[in-house]
């Protein structure tokens, strides 16, 4: 019973996590108008959408009595992903036929046609099967002008990559995107973490007066918000940056050029923010890890004759892989999918938007064409879960198997 | 000459005074054994020499040079921990290079080495293998190996052997007194094992407190403890006290005793400051009793252990006093049953 219910909740929560991860990739795989016009749960099971086909296209005026084709490969002929396939299940006729109440004139009407009824269209028979083929037979060979005709076809489930190749390759902007935010993002994961795990071994264990006031001082500051910091760190940026560029003027002949600005916006400023932000919970996490490593292994070392910066390498290092696996997911996550830091900081340059804020940029511009926010939101997506996988074989169970009792 | 000598060594951890004024030589060659009770200081006094804690106050010196401002690594020493501490990352092999690598010694050089060491502790055989993939007793030879290959002039183990079984304790043990012999290096070992510390010693020191209670060889601190809790603490089952009163022998080293309805005389009396009258303790070994219908130390059997080797019996006199008789005879005595036993004086002692 309680067993029960416990899957119950477990799968719902996974499907509550899952769902909008399905959403985004079904609806990123779909065309456009599919996308546009049914939800993307509908894209699972055939479902019975509005298609416009020509009879023929225009200046094939060969005359003939009967012309036979197929209703596919008319809707087919000009695309080569998301083929229409399925059942028609009728075509809704518009035009004018004899009417009953007034022998001598005619009324438009607007009616469904089933597979096998035959249907007036330019004075000639149209009939049509539910698997597409059609035949239009008229009295006299003749040649009749185009029609189209809106056919309701009950449509075979259809993905393709056209909105990926789009959005990759038909302009540069989610490169650009993908470029710079790696430029940001990997940079800013491998600073805090360097810096943080000497700081969390000095810590852990070495002695010096003031070091646990000092540790409570830098984890306390950790609940300092990024967004208090924003004006006082850009000032601190436009500072540096006039700083730089006078330098710059003295020091080089860039006034020739018009090239001194340095711009206080950049990606270092976003690699210091970052390594900023990131430094307090990276320590607390690492000094953590470290300090509760085996002692005995430390004093080994110390006997053995290792320097503290040897047993930082030799020892601390390799025996603490899966917490700096795990910090480095948790900055490499936070900086990737940050926008607020990246649009106050972050170079404006429209080339060296990080991914987010091209998203952003992207809800105005594509607006409605959501097979195409969703393909570039799905690529932001796979970046994060191409590194958690690959940095998942680091979180090691028993990495200090054998090196100490019951270890 | 590679001796350690303390001397007025004190260490104290902000309040707590966990050695007091420790004087102390071994000599070279030595097999030291630090044993007391958890907590008396033994391995805080290792780790001191070793230089894993300063000293608050006093000298050490290792082969006639003062060591306290040299790091562990300067010392000369090289130290086998309870836990093993082996790195865990590493093969046996770069586990026992570790050391000479830091030093700067040549890759032939350390393979001759390691491959030396490996050879004594007949573990060739498991160079390549990582610390996780051995058990026990071979882990415990790593870390051994691991103290060898540096070649130090004094061994240290912190209680090498508890974190093994019976069994393998017990060749563990054989294998280090075989070392011992075959290096003949000083050696100081810690264990709160008194059997360890009988067999492998020359030389005991017991602490309780953080002071040296007494110094000495196995069988001197056995036949001569120099007060009631080194009697107390070596020798199993322990020791049985009775309370009474000096009746002779004052200021000498033979004393009189009278108490709980025993009364003995020509018994060796530790400390020549009682006086004639003055509460004192009898001590006996279990083993030092024997069953005697007219002895005068008469108990009721509350428990009979048969160990198959040694019969042990927890009696209770008629006063309330527990005590111990071991024999290495196998007894038909029951649980409730009455039995008398008397002593001989000359193995009897005044605390």
């Amino acid at each position: 019973m309680t067993r029960t219910f416990k899957h119950v909740v477990l799968a719902l929560i996974v499907v509550i996590w899952v769902l909008p991860f399905v959403a985004l990739v079904t609806t990123s795989l779909r065309s456009e108008v599919a996308s546009k016009t049914s939800g993307f749960w509908t894209a699972f099971t055939p479902t019975e959408l509005g298609h416009r086909f020509g009879t023929h296209d225009r200046g094939e005026i060969e005359p003939f009595v009967t012309m036979s084709g197929n209703i596919f490969e008319r809707l087919n002929k000009d695309s080569d992903s998301f083929e229409v396939e399925g059942d028609v299940n009728s075509i809704l006729f518009t035009g004018r036929v004899p009417d009953p109440e007034n022998p001598e004139k005619t009324k438009l009407i607007r009616q469904l046609i089933y597979p096998g009824e035959p249907m007036d269209v330019r004075g000639g028979d149209f009939v049509f099967e539910s698997n597409g083929d059609f035949t239009w037979t008229f009295a006299e060979a003749t040649a009749p002008k185009p029609k189209n005709i809106d056919a309701f076809i009950e449509q075979n489930p259809v993905f393709g990559t056209d909105a990926y190749v789009e959005v990759l390759f038909e302009n540069k902007n989610v490169p650009n995107a993908l470029i710079a935010s790696f430029i940001v993002t990997i940079p800013a994961t491998i600073i805090p973490i360097t810096i943080a795990a000497f700081a969390a071994y000095a810590f852990a264990w070495m002695r010096f007066p003031g070091r646990d006031w000092l540790f409570v001082l830098v984890v306390s500051l950790m609940v300092v918000p990024t967004q208090l910091a924003f004006l006082p760190v850009l000032q601190g940026f436009s500072g540096i940056a006039s700083w730089a560029t006078s330098l710059n003027a003295w020091m080089t002949d860039c006034e020739a050029t018009k090239t001194c600005q340095v711009a206080s916006k950049s990606f270092a400023s976003l690699w210091v923010t970052h390594t900023a932000f990131g430094l307090p919970l990276a320590i607390y996490l690492l000094r953590n890890y470290i300090v509760g490593l085996p002692k005995e292994l430390l004093e080994s070392a110390r006997i053995d004759g290792a320097s503290h910066l040897q047993i930082f390498t030799k020892l601390i290092i390799p025996l603490s892989v899966p917490a700096l696996a795990s910090f480095s997911i948790f900055q490499f996550l936070w900086v990737w999918n940050d926008l607020i830091v990246a649009l106050y900081i972050g170079p404006a340059d429209s080339a060296d938007l990080v991914f987010p804020i091209r998203l952003q940029k992207q809800l105005g511009t594509f607006k409605d064409q959501l097979h195409l926010l969703n393909a570039s939101a799905v690529i932001s997506i796979i970046v994060p879960v191409i590194v958690f996988l690959s940095m998942q074989r680091y979180f090691i169970r028993g990495l200090l198997a054998g090196s100490v009792k019951g270890g | 000459m590679a001796q350690v000598a303390l001397k007025g060594v004190n260490k104290s951890f902000g309040n707590v005074h966990v050695i007091r004024d420790v004087d102390l030589q071994i000599d070279d060659g030595e097999f030291a054994v630090f044993v007391g009770p958890s907590g008396c200081g033994k391995s805080t006094l290792l780790r001191l020499i070793a230089g894993l804690e300063t000293i608050s106050s006093g000298e050490i010196s290792i082969a006639d040079r003062a060591v306290m401002d040299l790091p562990p690594s300067k010392r000369g020493i090289a130290m086998v921990f309870q836990s093993y501490a082996l790195y865990p990352h590493m093969t046996v092999f770069h586990n026992m290079a570790f050391s000479l690598d830091l030093q700067g010694f040549s890759k032939a050089e350390i393979h001759e080495r390691v491959e030396a060491a490996a050879k004594i502790l007949q573990m060739e055989h498991l160079l390549d293998r990582k610390p996780a993939a051995l058990s026990g007793g071979q882990r415990q030879r790593v870390a051994i190996g691991r103290a060898i290959v540096r070649n130090p002039d004094v061994f240290l183990f912190d209680e090498p052997l508890s974190n093994l079984d019976a069994a393998l304790r017990h060749d563990t043990r054989v294998e280090i007194a075989k070392l011992h012999n075959q290096l003949g290096a000083t050696t100081i070992y810690v264990t709160h094992d008194q059997v360890e510390a009988m067999t492998l010693a020359d030389k005991i020191v017991v602490l309780k407190d953080g002071e040296v209670m007494q110094v000495g060889a196995p069988m001197e601190l056995f036949n001569f403890p120099a007060n009631e809790f080194v009697a107390g603490f070596l020798g199993s089952p322990k020791m049985n006290f009775f309370d009474g009163v000096l009746t002779g022998g004052a200021n000498t080293d033979q004393g009189g005793f009278h108490g709980e309805g025993l009364t003995a005389d020509g018994v060796r009396l530790v400390g020549k400051t009682k006086a004639i009258g003055d509460s004192v303790r009898l001590g006996i070994r279990p083993q030092h009793l024997t069953m005697d219908p007219s002895g005068q130390l008469k108990g009721r059997a509350t428990l009979v252990e048969n160990l198959g080797t040694e019969t042990v019996i927890d009696l209770t006199s008629d006063n309330g006093t527990s005590f111990r008789f071991a024999s290495p005879e196998s007894l038909d005595v029951k649980t409730g049953q009455e039995v008398s036993f008397s002593f001989d004086p000359a193995t009897a002692h005044i605390f």
